[in-house]
């Protein structure tokens, strides 16, 4: 069964009134639930843009072309409101950056269980589940730091651990390995492949990092704002 | 707890920002306190002018007080003429010569004729120690003393005190009022008489003996008849008096208030522009450096509702602390004043807990008001562009 299923995706930005960029120019994309896929290509190429349609954070536009169609687990998510958006962000998906982006006032343990917030879930509960995620990431003696005081390999398993908490169905990772050293790199992938295959979470990243593809199930090469290749 | 983690993420900058508020709320604590006093001293004398006039001599300037000397006869004629209840004959006269006038109510001695109203007077005198004055008093040297007065002179019930060069006994206190009375001394109105006629120049002193001498006389009208009306009858019928009735008090010195009061006004809209600004202004810079948290948040599932709220609560927070400490010193202010003043008998300030009260919640929702604006602008931002933000 498909869990993402998305046909005619454009998304055009206007700098000026001369100057627009066509970021993607008609992407199809079929991913399976409990696939992990990489998506790969240059700068420029469409990926992030990619990225931020399938996560709800931008909404694709026609720009001339057939209406776009994008659903998820179903769901047709095209004309949701910005509150369904966020609601369907919170509760079905987890995210993942490049540079953490925990939140620096709040411990490991409540930057984990602000997610669990967010998605409607108590305080004292999504506490306890926020303890439970630091837990699966090895974490759960720091749960009390802030980020500061946690080396960026720590502060990036806090972060799958935010993206964990509400157990979503789709893991949304923007090249997350992208400000670690090889090896910090190489765990944290683990840990997103672990979660992957025991917990079925389909897992879609977007990295520069060519090695991953030892880690998914399948690599998608865009280019100029479409999909080059697809192959697993 | 999560939000005062958030205020002191930038300690100076929230310091300052509590600062200004602080000086606007202490500002207007102060101020409101002066305004009670002399609103409370206005309504004191609003509530005693009502419903009865004053008489005067024409030469008589303050307003609501004749000082200037008149025969007792007047106090008489008065008394005869239709709608005219009862005429009470007073002398009222600066209590220290030596003090000169005090703000917020100078202090006064009174003489008067126990009974003289007729059971008319509704303005409510009550002793806290001691008695007050009555008709079997006349004659002798004995003073009753508003609250403020007592203390001032530190004198208590059966101690002799010296007014003026002469001795009295002090037979009783009065309750606190706010208002005139805590500053008053009462005595038989013979008494006053004799002082009264010795601080005259020498050439009116021979013409006018003391028992005829009054400065005042207190007209209660008959039931039905108005205050209005008894003053005009009053005015064309007996020569070189003035009067002033209840409302002609009201206007004259309620517009005296009313400028007073407005510039308590201008002090809260002035602490409200600048404050509200410096909140506006902190939390601005707070959304602009977290834009990136921001975004963060709302990419993972933050609604902007609860983003607005956030914020909103932070700068709450801000004009809350802000208005406590302004409060509190303020507070501090308006003690020392006032315990400085007592000894002179001028207590300028009264803080009421409607005061404090309305000063923290004026505070706590300018906050409120001031973080709306940055707030919805974060909460408008497009994640996207909020996580790219450095």
């Amino acid at each position: 069964m498909n869990l993402l299923e998305a046909r005619n995706l454009r998304k055009t930005y206007r700098l000026s009134r001369r100057n627009k960029v066509e970021a993607l120019r008609g992407v199809e994309l079929h991913i399976q639930s409990g696939e992990m896929v990489a998506i790969m290509g240059p700068s420029g190429s469409g990926k992030s843009t990619l990225m931020h349609i399938l996560g709800l954070l931008h909404s694709p536009d026609a720009n001339g072309g057939p209406p776009p169609e994008l659903s998820i687990n179903g769901t047709d998510v095209t004309g949701l409101s910005d509150r369904s958006r966020t609601r369907m962000r919170a509760e079905t998906m987890g995210f993942v950056f490049q540079s953490y982006n925990l939140v620096p006032t709040l411990s490991a343990v409540e930057n984990v269980a602000l997610a669990g917030e967010y998605a409607g879930v108590p305080r004292r509960k999504a506490t306890a589940a926020a303890m439970e995620a630091l837990g699966l990431v090895g974490l759960a003696e720091r749960s009390d730091h802030r980020p500061m005081e946690l080396s960026g390999g720590e502060q990036q398993r806090v972060a799958i651990a935010r993206s964990l908490v509400n157990e979503p169905m789709l893991l949304l990772a923007d090249e997350p390995t992208g400000n670690l050293d090889t090896a910090t790199g190489h765990e944290v992938l683990q840990l997103l492949q672990r979660f992957n295959r025991e917990r079925g979470q389909t897992l879609v990243l977007v990295t520069h990092d060519h090695e991953v593809g030892d880690f998914t199930d399948r690599i998608i090469h865009m280019r100029d704002g479409l999909i080059e290749t697809s192959a697993g | 707890m999560r939000l005062l983690r958030q205020l002191t993420r930038r300690k100076l900058r929230t310091t300052l920002t509590i600062l200004g508020i602080t000086i606007g709320i202490w500002a207007l604590v102060v101020f409101s306190s002066m305004a009670n006093k002399i609103n409370a001293l206005v309504e004191g004398g609003s509530q005693y002018f009502a419903g009865k006039v004053l008489v005067t001599d024409a030469s008589s300037i303050g307003v609501g007080i004749g000082t200037s000397p008149m025969n007792r006869e007047v106090a008489d004629q008065i008394a005869e003429l239709d709608g005219v209840a009862a005429a009470a004959p007073e002398i009222q006269m600066i209590y220290d010569p030596e003090a000169g006038g005090a703000f917020g109510g100078a202090e006064t001695l009174l003489g008067a004729v126990t009974g003289a109203d007729k059971g008319l007077e509704t303005f409510p005198i009550r002793a806290i120690q001691g008695r007050l004055i009555t008709l079997e008093d006349e004659g002798s040297h004995v003073v009753v003393l508003g609250s403020d007065l007592a203390r001032k002179e530190a004198v208590s019930i059966g101690d002799t005190l010296e007014i003026r060069g002469e001795d009295f006994e002090v037979v009783g206190i009065l309750e606190p009022t706010l208002t005139a009375p805590d500053t008053t001394a009462w005595v038989p109105l013979a008494a006053a008489q004799e002082l009264f006629h010795a601080s005259l120049p020498a050439p009116i002193q021979e013409a006018i003996s003391a028992d005829e001498l009054i400065s005042q006389v207190v007209v209660y009208p008959d039931v039905g008849v108005t205050e209005g009306d008894v003053a005009a009858r009053i005015e064309t019928e007996i020569d070189n008096v003035s009067t002033l009735t209840g409302a002609e008090f009201d206007e004259q010195i309620g517009s005296a208030t009313a400028i007073f009061n407005a510039i308590i006004i201008g002090v809260a809209v002035i602490s409200l522009v600048v404050g509200g600004l410096s909140v506006i202004n902190t939390m601005a810079m707070s959304v602009a450096e977290r834009t990136r948290e921001i975004g963060v948040k709302r990419a993972i599932g933050g609604a902007r509702g609860r983003i607005v709220r956030e914020l909103v609560a932070e700068a709450a927070l801000i004009g809350f602390i802000g208005g406590l400490i302004g409060l509190g010193l303020g507070a501090v202010v308006v003690v020392l004043a006032n315990e400085a003043g007592r000894d002179s008998g001028t207590i300028l300030f009264d803080l009421t807990v409607g005061t404090a009260i309305f000063a923290v919640a004026f505070s706590t929702i300018l906050g409120i008001v001031a973080g709306i604006i940055p707030a919805w602008h974060a909460a408008r931002l497009d994640p996207v562009e909020a996580l790219r933000y450095e």
